[in-house]
C-alpha cells in the first residue's frame, strides 16, 4: 500500500490532482474559521465548551466545526444534500421533472440547477432560524452583539454565500480533483474535528480525570468498530453468473470469471439520515410550541433516551430495508441478465432466478441493517454510559469510511497500469512510438 | 511548436473558455511577409525554384525549426501552384494554411479550395522526410487530390503518392514511404492494424505517424471518433455440434418458445422453449454448470436462424456463407462471422464448414487519430464542435472568411404531422422549383429514403438523379453537375463530398441560375446535430452565390420517434405544414438533447476505451521493438540453465532470432484474447453497477471496477505470455539460423480481413448498456 502511495507522485496528472483536492480542502478550512459577521464568537465558544460531552446531532457533524465557530460556512453542505434528496423525491413524484430526468445531459444539468436553486432557498431558510434562534439565546446569552433584522438579514445573505461557496468548492474537486468534492468535504469536516478530541482524550489522562485502564478499551473499541466499518464495506456477496452467448479464445484467465457483486450495506447512511430526520421533527416542534405535555414527548424523544434509540434502530432497520426494495428490483436484475444472455449456473432465468436474488437480497439486507443500527447506536452508548468525550460511531464515521474507501479505489484506477514495466518496458527509443 | 506569441493569446482565449480564435492578425502578419517575396519568385525559372525547394529541404534535415522555414516555404508552394495548376492560391487559402501548419482546426466554407490550402502545410512538414498523411473523406477523393496536387509537389522535390482499398501489400509500402501521402482514414488506420502482424520489418507497411491534415474534420473526429477500426483473422475454434443443434432449433415456435427484444438484437428462450428443448434434448437442466457448452451452441444456432436473414445479412454462394457488409450493403469478401456464428449458420443452411473469425486488434478512430503527434483539419463547420476538438484532440479552431461573402438564405424549417404529408409536400415544392429550372439538390438521410424519393418524383414525371455513395468516381462527376440548371439530385449525407458544385454548365446559365435564386438544397430532415445540418445546408452558397436552404421535417421523423420525443409535441392532424412556434421550438430543443447525449456518450466511451488503447500501445511498442530486434530475452530471465545450454548449442544469435519468432507469434494471439476477455468483462460490468452502491446509497459508476479487471486481465495475459514465449522455445528445434516458423507452427491466420464495426451481431455493447443504466447512475446529480 505505501509503495503504491509513493507512486501517486510518479505520475504526473494524479500529482496534480491530488495536491489540488488538498488545497481545496485547505480553502475549506480556512472558511471554516472565519466568522459571521455579528456574532459574538467567544460568546458562542463558551456555550459549546459548556456543552462538550453531549450529542450535537448532524448538523454539526455536517457543518464540520463550523458550526461552533459561527462561521459562515455554519450551515456547512447540508442544505444541499436536502435539497438534493428533497429534488430525488420530487422527480418520482412530479412529471414534468421525470421528463426532465429522462432528457439525457440537457435535462439533468436543469435538475442540478433546480438542485441549487433548492440549495439557496434552504440556506436562506436555516439562515434566519438560526439567525432567530441565536437572538433568542438559543445557544446561550450575549452571542449576538446586535439583534435586529439587520442582524437576521445579514446572517441569512452570509450563511448562504457560505453554503454556496462550499458547493461551487466541492465541484471544483470533483472536476479537477481525486473523488467526490462534495463527499470529500464532508470527510474533512468530520475528521477535522478528530484530532483535537483524541488529543483532549490523552489530556484528560495527563491531567489525570481519567485513568489509563479507561482509556485502552476505548482505543482498542474504535479500531475495532473500524476495521469492522471497512470490512463490512468492502464485503460482497458474489454471485457467479455465466454467458453462454459466444465462442471466442475460450481460455480464460483468472479474474475475468463474472460475478454479480451484491453489497451487504446497499443503502448506505441514507436509513439512519432518514431515521434521525424524523425523530427531529417532534423535539422540534416542541421547542417551538411552549406546551408541557409536547415537552415530555419531546423529552423522551431526545438523543441519546431509551425511547430515542429503539425508534432509531426501528426506522433504520425498516429504511434500510426500503431503500434496498426501491432501488434494487431482482426481477429487473434477472430480466437484465436475460437480455444479456447471462445466467446463474443451475438457475433458469427469468423468475426462478428472480426469486434466488430476491432470497439472498432479503438475508443480506438484514444483516446490513443490524450492523448499520449498530454502529448508530454506539455513540449513545460510548457517550452516555462510558463518558467518551466525543462523538464517535454513527453516521459520520460511516461517510468518513466510505468516502475513504472510494476515494482510494479512485487512486487506485488511476495507477493501474504501472505494473508491467519488466516484459513491456520497452527501451527508450520505442516508447510511444506511433 | 507554434510561436510563443500565438502560444500565449492561445491559451488567453481558452483560458476565457472559448477556444475558437477570430483574430487572424497573427496569420496576416505572416501572409503580408509571404507577399513580399512573391515578386522575387516570379521571375526564378522552374528549376531555380526546385533549386530552393531543395535547399529548405535541406535545412529542414539539419535541424532547422520549421517555423523559421515557413514564410519561404509558402511563398514558394504559391509560386509554382500558380504556374503548375494555373490557381494562385488566394490571401485565405494561404492564412488557412498558415493556421493548418500551427495545427488548428480551420473553418472554412465549402468551395474556398481547402485542397489547395492544405499544401502548403503538407509540403513544409515533409521537409524533414518523416512524412506527412492527409485523410481524405473517401478513397476517389485521395486519389484525385493526390494526382491533381502531386505537380506541386514534385517540382519542389517531394514525392506524393495514395493509399486506396484493394491496393497490395508493395503498393502500399512504396506509398507510405511518398514524402506526402492522401488516403482515407479508415485506410490508412486499417494499414496501421494489419502492420500488426507483420512477421519481420520488411512486412511493415508504414512508418512512423508524424503529422496528419484531416479533411472534413468534423465528420471523422466527432461523428464517426468512436466507429472501431477492425482486423480480423481465421480460427479454428469452434463451438461443438452445431449441426445437430440446428435441426432441433429449427423446431421450436416464435413467440411460444422464443422472442425477441424491440430492436430484434437479441433473442431468448421463453419457459415453454426452455422446457421442450430440455425434453428433446433429454436434459434436466440447460442452464446447469455443465451444460454451458451446450446452452452457448444452442444459443448461436437460435441467434443464427432467428436474427440472421439469408440475402440481407448473408448470403449462401458456392456452398459458402459468406457475410454482408451493414455499412455497404456489398458481399465482404474473406470475412466470417465470428464468435462462433459462422459455424451456426453453415449449419443452418447446411453447407461446408470454413474457419470461424476472431478478433485481432482494433482501434477507434478517435484514438488512431490520437496516435499523430501533431495534427490539424478543415471543415465548414467546425465552430459547434470547437469545445470537444479542443477537449479530445487538443485542437483549437480558427475561422477563415470566406474570399467572397455568404448570401445564402436559410429558410425556416415546414413541419408536418405524418411523413406522408411531407414526402408529397416534397415532391409539391421540387415541382415548384424544377418547374423553373432553377437547380435542386435534396439531401436524404439513408439510401431507402433517396430511393422513395426518386420514385416518388419519377410518377410525377420529374427526372432526378441519385447518389448513394456506392461509386464515388461517378458521383462525384453527378454532383458536380447539380448546380446545372433544372438539375434534381438526391444525395445521402456521405455521397458526393468534397466535390465543388459550381452553378450552371457555361456563363450565360450561371447568370440565370444566379437570377433565380442560386442552387435550392432542401433537406427531408433534421439531424443529430445542427452541425451536420449546416454541412448540408453549406452545400450552396459557395464562393459569394446565391443560395437557398430548408429542411422539411414530419412529426413521424426518426429523430422524432427514436428519442420518444413526439409525446413533448403538440398534436396536430392534416397535411399542411404546421405554423406551431411552440412544435419548432421543441424539434429545436430535441436536437439539442440529442447532440448532448452523443456528446456524453461519447465522453463516456473514451473513458472506457482509454484503458484497453494504453494496454494496446503498450503491446505494439513491445513489438515494434522485438521487430527492430532490441528487446531483452524471456528466455534469459526465466529459465537460466535452458538459455546458457541454448546458446552453448546454436549461439546467442540463433536464439534472438528464434525468440523473436516466438514472441511476435505469441503477441498476435495473446492480444486476441485478451480483446475477447475484455469483451466478456465489458458484458458483465453493467451487473456490477447493479450491486454496487457508495456509503449515500448512490449506484457506483462501474468504470472503476471495469479498470480494475481489464488491468489485471492484462497483467494475467502478460504473465501467461511469457511462460508461453519459454515453453514454445524449449518445445521448438533451434538452430543457429533461428527456427522454422512453418515446422513450428508459429504462422499466423491462413486469412485476414478489417472492417467497421457498426452493429455487429450482439451491438455495440456500451451504448446499450449506457442507455440503459445512465439513468440510475447519473440521475443523483449530487454523487457521481
Amino acid at each position: 500500500m505505501v509503495g503504491a502511495f509513493s507512486n501517486i507522485f510518479k505520475i504526473p496528472e494524479l500529482k496534480r490532482r491530488v495536491l489540488m483536492t488538498f488545497g481545496l480542502l485547505a480553502v475549506y478550512r480556512i472558511g471554516c474559521v472565519v466568522p459571521t459577521p455579528g456574532i459574538n464568537g467567544a460568546a458562542l465558544a463558551d456555550y459549546f465548551k459548556g456543552l462538550q460531552g453531549t450529542i450535537f446531532g448532524m448538523v454539526s457533524m455536517f457543518s464540520g466545526g463550523a458550526l461552533e465557530n459561527g462561521s459562515i460556512f455554519a450551515l456547512g453542505i447540508m442544505p444541499y444534500i436536502s435539497a438534493s434528496i428533497i429534488l430525488q423525491l420530487l422527480t418520482v413524484v412530479i412529471p414534468y421533472l421525470e421528463r426532465l430526468s429522462k432528457e439525457g445531459e440537457v435535462g439533468r444539468r436543469k435538475i442540478t440547477q433546480y438542485t441549487r436553486y433548492g440549495t439557496v432557498v434552504l440556506s436562506l431558510f436555516q439562515g434566519f432560524m438560526i439567525a432567530y434562534g441565536l437572538e433568542r439565546g438559543m445557544m446561550g446569552p450575549g452571542v449576538v452583539t446586535h439583534p435586529g433584522m439587520a442582524f437576521k438579514l445579514m446572517t441569512m445573505i452570509t450563511l448562504t454565500a457560505g453554503t454556496a461557496f462550499i458547493m461551487w468548492l466541492g465541484e471544483q474537486i470533483s472536476e479537477y480533483g481525486i473523488g467526490n468534492g462534495i463527499s470529500l468535504i464532508i470527510f474533512a469536516g468530520i475528521i477535522a474535528r478528530m484530532p483535537a478530541a483524541i488529543v483532549q482524550l490523552f489530556m484528560d489522562v495527563w491531567e489525570a480525570e481519567r485513568r489509563v485502564l479507561e482509556i485502552v478499551p476505548i482505543i482498542v473499541l474504535m479500531v475495532v468498530v473500524v476495521g469492522l466499518i471497512i470490512y463490512v464495506e468492502r464485503a460482497q456477496r458474489k454471485i457467479p453468473i455465466q454467458h453462454a452467448k459466444r465462442v471466442v479464445g475460450r481460455k480464460i484467465y483468472g479474474g475475468a470469471s463474472t460475478y454479480l457483486p451484491l453489497r451487504i450495506n446497499t443503502a448506505g447512511v441514507i436509513p439512519p439520515i432518514f431515521a434521525s430526520s424524523i425523530l427531529m421533527f417532534p423535539t422540534t416542534i416542541a421547542q417551538f410550541f411552549e406546551h408541557p405535555w409536547l415537552q415530555a414527548i419531546g423529552d423522551q424523544l431526545a438523543p441519546g433516551r431509551l425511547l430515542y434509540n429503539l425508534i432509531y434502530v426501528a426506522l433504520i432497520i425498516f429504511f434500510c430495508y426500503f431503500y434496498t426494495a426501491v432501488t434494487f428490483n431482482p426481477v429487473d436484475v434477472a430480466d437484465n441478465l436475460k437480455r444479456s444472455g447471462a445466467y446463474i449456473p443451475g438457475r433458469r432465468p427469468g423468475k426462478p432466478t428472480a426469486d434466488y436474488i430476491d432470497r439472498i437480497l432479503t438475508r443480506i439486507t438484514f444483516g446490513g441493517a443490524i450492523y448499520v443500527a449498530a454502529i448508530c447506536v454506539l455513540p449513545t452508548i460510548l457517550i452516555s454510559k462510558f463518558n467518551v468525550p466525543f462523538y464517535f460511531g454513527g453516521t459520520s464515521l460511516l461517510i468518513v469510511v466510505g468516502v475513504a474507501l472510494d476515494t482510494i479505489q479512485q487512486l487506485e484506477s488511476h495507477m493501474l497500469t504501472r505494473h508491467y514495466e519488466g516484459f513491456l518496458g520497452s527501451k527508450g527509443k520505442f516508447k510511444g512510438r506511433r | 511548436m507554434p510561436s510563443l506569441r500565438t502560444r500565449f493569446e492561445r491559451w488567453l482565449s481558452r483560458a476565457r473558455g472559448v477556444p475558437v480564435t477570430y483574430d487572424l492578425k497573427p496569420y496576416e502578419r505572416q501572409l503580408a511577409k509571404i507577399n513580399a517575396r512573391e515578386a522575387a519568385l516570379t521571375t526564378q525559372s522552374d528549376e531555380q525554384l526546385h533549386a530552393l525547394a531543395a535547399s529548405l529541404r535541406q535545412r529542414a534535415r539539419d535541424g532547422e525549426a520549421l517555423d523559421r522555414l515557413t514564410e519561404e516555404g509558402f511563398a514558394l508552394v504559391r509560386e509554382t501552384a500558380r504556374r503548375a495548376l494555373k490557381m494562385r492560391p488566394y490571401d485565405v487559402q494561404m492564412i488557412a494554411g498558415l493556421a493548418l501548419h500551427d495545427g488548428q482546426v480551420i473553418e472554412m466554407e465549402t468551395g474556398e479550395g481547402k485542397t489547395l490550402a492544405a499544401v502548403a502545410p503538407a509540403w513544409l512538414n515533409a521537409l524533414t522526410g518523416d512524412g506527412v498523411h492527409v485523410l481524405t473523406f473517401n478513397d476517389y477523393l485521395a486519389r484525385r487530390d493526390a494526382q491533381w496536387m502531386g505537380p506541386v509537389y514534385e517540382i519542389l522535390g517531394l514525392h506524393v503518392g495514395f493509399v486506396q482499398e484493394g491496393m497490395r501489400l508493395r503498393e502500399r509500402q512504396a506509398a507510405y514511404r511518398a514524402d506526402i501521402v492522401y488516403g482515407t482514414a479508415k485506410e490508412i488506420g486499417f494499414d496501421y492494424l494489419r502492420d500488426q502482424l507483420a512477421a519481420s520489418v520488411d512486412e511493415l507497411r508504414q512508418r512512423p505517424f508524424h503529422f496528419a491534415i484531416v479533411d472534413e474534420a468534423d465528420s471523422l473526429l466527432i461523428d464517426e471518433a468512436r466507429i472501431p477500426l477492425v482486423l480480423a483473422g481465421s480460427t479454428a475454434e469452434r463451438p461443438p455440434e452445431p449441426a445437430r443443434l440446428a435441426a432441433t432449433v429449427a423446431e421450436l415456435r416464435p413467440a411460444i418458445d422464443y422472442e425477441t427484444d424491440e430492436h430484434a438484437r437479441n433473442v431468448f428462450m421463453t419457459d415453454i422453449g426452455l422446457e421442450r428443448l430440455e425434453q428433446r434434448l433429454g436434459i434436466a437442466s440447460l442452464h446447469d454448470e455443465a451444460n454451458r457448452d451446450l446452452l452457448t451452441t444452442i444459443n448461436l444456432a437460435l441467434h443464427a436462424r432467428v436474427l440472421l436473414h439469408r440475402d440481407i445479412d448473408y448470403i449462401v454462394r458456392d456452398d459458402r456463407v459468406e457475410l454482408v457488409d451493414e455499412f455497404t450493403g456489398r458481399v465482404a469478401e474473406n470475412r466470417r462471422w465470428p464468435d462462433g456464428l459462422q459455424a451456426a449458420l453453415e449449419a443452418k443452411e447446411n453447407v461446408g464448414r470454413q474457419e470461424d473469425g476472431r478478433i485481432l486488434g482494433s482501434i477507434t478512430l478517435q484514438h488512431f487519430i490520437r496516435l499523430y503527434p501533431k495534427l490539424a483539419g478543415m471543415t465548414g463547420t467546425a465552430v459547434p464542435a470547437a469545445e470537444e476538438l479542443a477537449q479530445f484532440y487538443e485542437l483549437g479552431v480558427v475561422i477563415v472568411p470566406p474570399n467572397k461573402p455568404c448570401i445564402r438564405r436559410d429558410e425556416g424549417d415546414l413541419v408536418f404531422a405524418t411523413q406522408a404529408a411531407k414526402e408529397k409536400a416534397l415532391v409539391e415544392a421540387i415541382r415548384r422549383i424544377h418547374a423553373a429550372d432553377q437547380p435542386v439538390l435534396v439531401g436524404t438521410r439513408t439510401v431507402s429514403e433517396s430511393e422513395r424519393l426518386a420514385e416518388a418524383l419519377h410518377l410525377a414525371n420529374i427526372e432526378c438523379r441519385v447518389l448513394n455513395a456506392k461509386n464515388d468516381e461517378l458521383e462525384a462527376q453527378i454532383i458536380a453537375q447539380a448546380g446545372h440548371a433544372g438539375a434534381v439530385t438526391i444525395s445521402t449525407n456521405m455521397a458526393g463530398r468534397g466535390t465543388d458544385i459550381r452553378l450552371g454548365a457555361d456563363d450565360f446559365e450561371r447568370r440565370r441560375i444566379v437570377q433565380l435564386g442560386g442552387l435550392y438544397v432542401i433537406g427531408t430532415n433534421r439531424h443529430e446535430s445542427r452541425r451536420i445540418d449546416d454541412q448540408l445546408r453549406g452545400r450552396c452558397g459557395r464562393q459569394g452565390d446565391p443560395g437557398v436552404s430548408q429542411f422539411f421535417v414530419s412529426l413521424e421523423d426518426e429523430l422524432i420517434i427514436k428519442y420518444g420525443l413526439r409525446e413533448l409535441l403538440p398534436k396536430t392532424e392534416g397535411a399542411s405544414a404546421i405554423d406551431n412556434p411552440r412544435t419548432m421550438r421543441e424539434i429545436a430543443r430535441a436536437q439539442r438533447i440529442i447532440e448532448g447525449e452523443n456528446l456524453s456518450i461519447r465522453k463516456t466511451l473514451t473513458k472506457y476505451t482509454a484503458i484497453v488503447e494504453e494496454q494496446r500501445r503498450m503491446i505494439r511498442d513491445k513489438r515494434d521493438a522485438v521487430l527492430h530486434d532490441e528487446f531483452d530475452l524471456v528466455t534469459a530471465t526465466h529459465d537460466a540453465e535452458f538459455y546458457r545450454e541454448l546458446v552453448e548449442r546454436v549461439g546467442e544469435r540463433g536464439v534472438r532470432l528464434a525468440e523473436r519468432a516466438v514472441t511476435l507469434h505469441h503477441l498476435v494471439h495473446a492480444w486476441s484474447d485478451h480483446l475477447a476477455t475484455v469483451a466478456d468483462i465489458r458484458e458483465g460490468i453493467h451487473l456490477y453497477s447493479i450491486g454496487q452502491t457508495n456509503i449515500y446509497g448512490v449506484p457506483k459508476d462501474p468504470l472503476n471496477e471495469y479498470q480494475i479487471r481489464v488491468s489485471e486481465a492484462f497483467g494475467a495475459m502478460v504473465r501467461k505470455l511469457e511462460e508461453d514465449i519459454v515453453q514454445t522455445m524449449r518445445a521448438a528445434t533451434i538452430t543457429p539460423e533461428g527456427l522454422d516458423a512453418q515446422r513450428e507452427k508459429l504462422t499466423g491466420p491462413s486469412s485476414t480481413w478489417t472492417y467497421l464495426v457498426n452493429d455487429m451481431p450482439y451491438g455495440h455493447g456500451f451504448e446499450r448498456f449506457f442507455k440503459g443504466m445512465k439513468q440510475r447512475i447519473l440521475n443523483s446529480p449530487m454523487f457521481r
